[in-house]
């Protein structure tokens, strides 16, 4: 049986713990006293998968068997999470493919012969070809790519459908082969308690004009936090949106869910608790770290991004989405979940070298800054880990570099919005439409590999809820330019970071590390 | 960051094997043991209670005996006393229950079993084989323990064989050598199953062999063991108004050694003697005054049997 999560007091006895900067890691000693949040061990897979996902689409929650929603002369529309999910990738075959091709078995033996697949990508950049193929598998591809496989375009004037609006006046504007379906058949992977449910189908063929009512920075800062969905006003808005979705089209949403096995074999003690790395362990650390160090930035960042994970597959629920995503919550939790009590002084967080945004990418400063203070402060529940004007440490080197292909508005956003405000009220009020309707950026998005133009904004927003909540945000071993151009301070070493803290909590503060990867959800009681 | 640093700081806390010892905070949880279920009937045997005279008489008594000067007290009050009673001491030393057993009249020294920490004498059978044949100990559950094992106690079946008992209520051994309150066991036992208690007061045994000491220190330190009249509940009287008469009582005993008994009594009466819990303030002052040795010049008692 896997260990559950736990709280650990670092005493004398601690040997120094692991912590990630970008495209490489650290051994820091905390001080005395520090509490560390490590996640449950890994849950174990589904062995028969297979065997799992026909249990699933024959046994539905909410519907009938997925074979009784299907006939011959229908529009069936399968949809799939798109390249940000799961984190890293998963080590082939995909998740997604497996359970899409189980769906085709079905549709070919109901004699389905309009189906289309379509990556639920938003205003996130296009899936390459490969990156499709990955994805859904070599068969799939072969049959459906590229003309009944592509990647969603929400800038497609003709390609949109809006839906109506919600109780509260937010446009819902989807897909227009997905609106115009039968059966909406959503595949989807929820690696963190934001995701799926009625995230999947309103925002992954959702459009701008839909987007904006929930990212935007009065509903992020009231969402407290994201991975708590009930005290997420984004979730709320979500859930207003899924309504207007559910009464035009019929979804039938497949959430599967993942543990906790983030890194392969070569590397296993990267989610090993340091004090039981054995030799073999700690020897492979030392060469990985000298081996990592001397490996050129450009290859180094290849390496990485080839680190497929080799998730196991925790559960498959299939059915209606309100009555899926429970289960599946329940799943996530269960791997993730971890509780402590009460909040610290200061939170710490190492950042990894990836982000849903830099799949294949390069992780560039704005990401880095959404990554820590969007993704990994808001890993939490109840509380945020950090009180109300306490300090947030991250570790990253946050190079001052950028994908000139996937991010091009992310450029602009940096060099010429950040320089003159970092307000993201401001931001909202002053840059958001022009970035929302640059037609270069649209073109780039569409035609392209380029993320929406407005998406480094939308980034920006995503800590609006940490820079609301914090009183200092630190980045340990940062580019001190990039950081201060973002309005945060840099340092060297933790020593000084702490050092730079007292100014705002004091000499002698409570100290909380997140240990992730892989992903841990505090509790904070 | 150099190999060697990463190497230095890797290695920091770990042996030669490059095992780390795991946080205490990482420990864990391990459901508590039920404890040995130790058998001690055997040590009552005839065999047994010849081993034990035996051990008693040409070891531990001269040994005690060479290495201290031990005053007893009071064991007048003992005479004519029939049928199991129960001892009830302060507790500062391991020097304690030898002391006793072999100050204690010919009609008990044979017939009293000692009650024992379970999870300190009894959680290694090699100890526990030690223990119960050297002073006919039997086990006692100090921080509650499952119904079951309370239920398993062996003291009231001890009581119903005519054994008596010699019960240390503070629990533990003082950490300072100054006494702690009395837990409501031994006066709960005696009221409940109307048996005696004879209070008793040991002085100076934590000076001689203090907690953590395997050994009594040189220069023959001066002892004092001193037996109280023979203690039943009142009459509607709570045992745990017993057990607070009963610890007045230890603590008057004490305080002779300071007042004479007389002046202990007046005092007593007068409500002003109080546990002695030593003087406030730091550590050092406690321990000095605990390990003060006990006067010669104490006063003399009007009458007394001292085996001086």
């Amino acid at each position: 049986m896997s260990r559950p999560g736990f709280v650990l007091e670092v005493d004398e006895r601690t040997p120094s713990l692991l912590v990630h900067q970008g495209e490489g890691f650290r051994l820091e000693k905390f001080p005395l006293g520090t509490r560390v949040i490590y996640p449950p061990d890994s849950l174990p897979g589904i062995r028969d998968l297979d065997a799992a996902i026909r249990h699933a689409l024959l046994n539905p929650h909410g519907t009938p068997p997925l074979p009784e929603l299907l006939r011959p002369d229908m529009k069936l529309t399968i949809v799939f999470d798109d390249i940000s999910l799961p984190l890293p990738q998963m080590r082939p075959p995909d998740i997604r493919g497996r359970i899409i091709e189980h769906v085709l078995e079905l549709a070919a033996a109901a004699g389905v012969d309009d189906v289309e697949l379509l990556a639920a990508n938003a205003l996130h950049r296009r899936m390459t070809p490969a990156e499709l193929k990955r994805a859904v598998g070599d068969r799939v591809f072969r049959a459906f790519f590229p003309k009944h496989l592509r990647n969603h375009d929400a800038e497609d004037p003709d390609g949109m459908t809006h839906l109506g609006l919600t109780r509260h006046g937010e446009d819902v504007e989807i897909n227009k082969r997905a609106a115009e379906s039968d059966l909406l058949v959503y595949v989807n992977i929820t690696l963190t308690a934001m995701s799926g449910g009625p995230k999947s189908v309103a925002v992954g063929l959702g459009s701008y004009k839909s987007l904006k009512h929930h990212h935007n920075v009065h509903t992020l800062r009231h969402s407290t936090s994201f991975n708590d969905p009930p005290n997420s006003a984004m979730h709320h808005s979500y859930h207003r949106m899924a309504k207007v979705v559910e009464d035009h089209v019929k979804v039938f949403t497949i959430e599967t869910t993942l543990n906790g096995d983030n890194f392969p074999e070569a590397t296993k003690f990267l989610q090993k608790r340091e004090w039981e790395w054995n030799l073999r362990d700690q020897a492979s650390l030392l060469a990985f770290k000298k081996a990592n160090e001397l490996t050129p930035l450009k290859l180094r960042r290849e390496i990485w991004q080839r680190n497929d994970a080799p998730f196991g597959v925790t559960g498959i629920h299939a059915g209606d989405p309100k009555e899926v995503h429970p289960l599946t919550l329940a799943n996530v939790h269960r791997q993730q979940l971890t509780e402590i009590d009460g909040q610290a002084d200061i939170g710490v967080w190492g950042l990894p070298f990836l982000c849903p945004y830099n799949v294949n990418s390069i992780m560039n400063p704005i990401l880095v800054m959404s990554l820590g203070l969007g993704y990994f402060f808001n890993l939490y529940r109840n509380k945020p880990i950090v009180r109300q004007g306490g300090v947030a440490i991250f570790y990253h080197p946050m190079p001052n570099d950028f994908h000139q292909i996937h991010h091009p508005s992310y450029i602009d956003f940096f060099e010429e919005v950040l320089t003159q405000t970092t307000d993201q009220a401001a931001i909202e009020s002053k840059f958001e439409k022009q970035f929302a309707e640059d037609p270069w950026y649209t073109h780039l998005y569409r035609n392209s590999y380029a993320y929406h133009g407005v998406h480094p904004l939308y980034m920006w927003y995503w800590g609006a809820h940490a820079m609301e909540h914090l009183g200092d945000v630190i980045f340990v071993g940062a580019d001190r330019k990039a950081a201060a151009r973002m309005g945060f301070r840099s340092a060297s070493t933790l020593a000084d970071a702490l050092e730079m803290a007292k100014d705002t909590v004091g000499g002698s503060p409570s100290i909380t590390y997140q240990h992730t990867p892989p992903a841990t959800l505090a509790d904070v009681r | 960051m150099t190999f060697r640093s990463d190497l230095k700081q890797l290695l920091a806390g770990r042996d030669f094997r490059g095992r780390s010892r795991t946080p205490r905070s990482a420990v864990p949880f391990r459901k508590p043991s039920p404890g040995l279920t130790f058998r001690t009937a055997w040590t009552r045997s005839k065999a047994a209670r010849a081993a034990r005279r035996g051990l008693h008489a040409g070891v531990l008594k001269p040994l005690v005996w060479a290495q201290t000067r031990p005053t007893v007290e009071g064991t007048e009050y003992l005479d004519g006393l029939t049928g199991p009673v129960i001892f009830a001491a302060n507790h500062a030393s391991h020097l304690d229950a030898p002391l006793i057993l072999n100050t204690l009249p010919k009609n008990f020294a044979g017939r009293v079993a000692v009650g024992a920490a379970a999870d300190y004498f009894f959680t290694a059978r090699w100890r526990a084989i030690v223990t119960t044949l050297a002073f006919n100990a039997f086990p006692v559950e100090r921080f509650g323990g499952s119904a079951k094992q309370k239920q398993a106690s062996l003291a009231p079946q001890l009581l119903d064989l005519g054994w008596s008992l010699l019960l240390f209520p503070e629990a533990s051994r003082s950490q300072d050598g100054w006494m702690s309150p009395f837990r409501i066991g031994a006066a709960f036992l005696a009221w409940s199953r109307k048996v005696p208690v004879v209070p008793v007061a040991m002085r100076g045994t934590y000076a001689a062999m203090p907690r953590g000491e395997w050994a009594i220190i040189r220069g023959r330190p001066s002892l004092t063991v001193r037996y109280g009249r023979p203690m039943l509940p009142h009459e509607g009287e709570a045992a745990r108004d017993f057990n607070v008469r009963v610890a007045d009582a230890v603590h008057r005993l004490w305080a002779e050694e300071e007042l004479g008994w007389y002046r202990a009594l007046r005092e007593s009466h007068a409500g002003r003697i109080e546990r002695p819990s030593g003087p406030r303030g730091a550590t050092w002052r406690r321990l000095w005054e605990a390990t003060r040795p006990i006067r010669a010049d104490r006063p003399e008692r009007i009458w007394s049997s001292s085996s001086r």
